[in-house]
């Protein structure tokens, strides 16, 4: 079976970064099976060989929405890329005032990053402000770190600091 | 009725300021409602307002607080507003050393 991944391609270096499209969800009743992805089961983030994907309801006894499984892919997604960006929408259509001024500065500092559109996956959603400890989005992750929301990112963006963070991050 | 149900009758911007001053002991609160400068986003939609606040807080339980630490500590004392309907909140958190007029 064919996995449906997207390829970022990353101008400052030379090598691509293949982030599999697992947060890219609708919900069809079409029949689905799980995709191990770099070991794990994720019995609600399922992966089709079409862009058509299925939504599984989980069986889950906690009412936390992170799961263990959620949370160890949360793990490799904040470390796959350097910037990471849960947001409202997507980079080209932010669906949200606050995630857009966030898209605009990460783009003005001309720097590669990964956005996640939380909206197409409430467990995600849910998920994130638990793994974070933060009741809302956007959230920016730097170098595997959650740095902040809009308020925090304007913050450091007016005094320099996030200009450093991010550099430093980039010759790593 | 108990205390409970008297303070639902105040409006969110109240409840978020009393809530903010005494978990934090704030010296200046200023609470705003912006939701209407929200009214097209999803999120608002069938709500009736109160979705959107700009706080700004003063307090000496900042002090040493990393900016992040320092949201997380209003979020914390608005947990329950944000679990019926608060949305999203802008926030100035600042010591009474970093609020004193330069």
């Amino acid at each position: 079976m064919a996995l449906t991944s997207v390829t970022i391609a990353v101008p400052s270096s030379s090598s691509a970064v293949v982030l599999p499209r697992i947060f890219s969800l609708r919900s069809t009743t079409l029949p689905l099976r799980t995709l191990s992805f770099a070991g794990t089961h994720h019995p609600f983030l399922v992966l089709r060989n079409s862009k058509s994907i299925a939504r599984v309801p989980s069986i889950r006894c906690s009412s936390s929405a992170l799961t263990p499984q959620l949370k160890d892919t949360l793990d490799k997604v904040v470390t796959s890329n350097k910037v990471v960006l849960f947001m409202k929408g997507t980079k080209d259509f932010p669906q949200c005032g606050f995630s857009n001024t966030v898209v605009q500065i990460l783009k003005s500092l001309n720097v590669p990053f990964e956005t996640i559109n939380i909206l197409e996956n409430e467990m995600l959603r849910q998920g994130l402000k638990e793994y974070s400890s933060w009741p809302t989005f956007p959230q920016l992750y730097i170098e595997g770190e959650f740095f902040g929301g809009c308020d925090i990112t304007i913050e450091a963006y007016q005094n320099g600091q996030l200009q450093e963070l991010l550099e430093k991050a980039m010759c790593t | 009725m108990g205390s409970r149900g008297a303070s639902v009758l105040l409006s969110r911007a109240s409840r978020i300021k009393t809530k903010l001053q005494s978990t934090l002991e704030a010296s200046i609160i200023e609470v705003e409602d912006v939701s209407h400068q929200h009214a097209g986003h999803a999120a608002v939609k069938g709500t009736q307002g109160e979705t959107h606040f700009n706080v700004k807080i003063v307090s000496p339980k900042f002090q040493g607080q990393s900016l992040v630490k320092r949201h997380r500590m209003v979020y914390d004392a608005l947990a329950e507003e944000l679990q019926s309907g608060l949305h999203a909140l802008s926030i100035i958190a600042k010591t009474p050393e970093e609020a004193a007029p330069k």
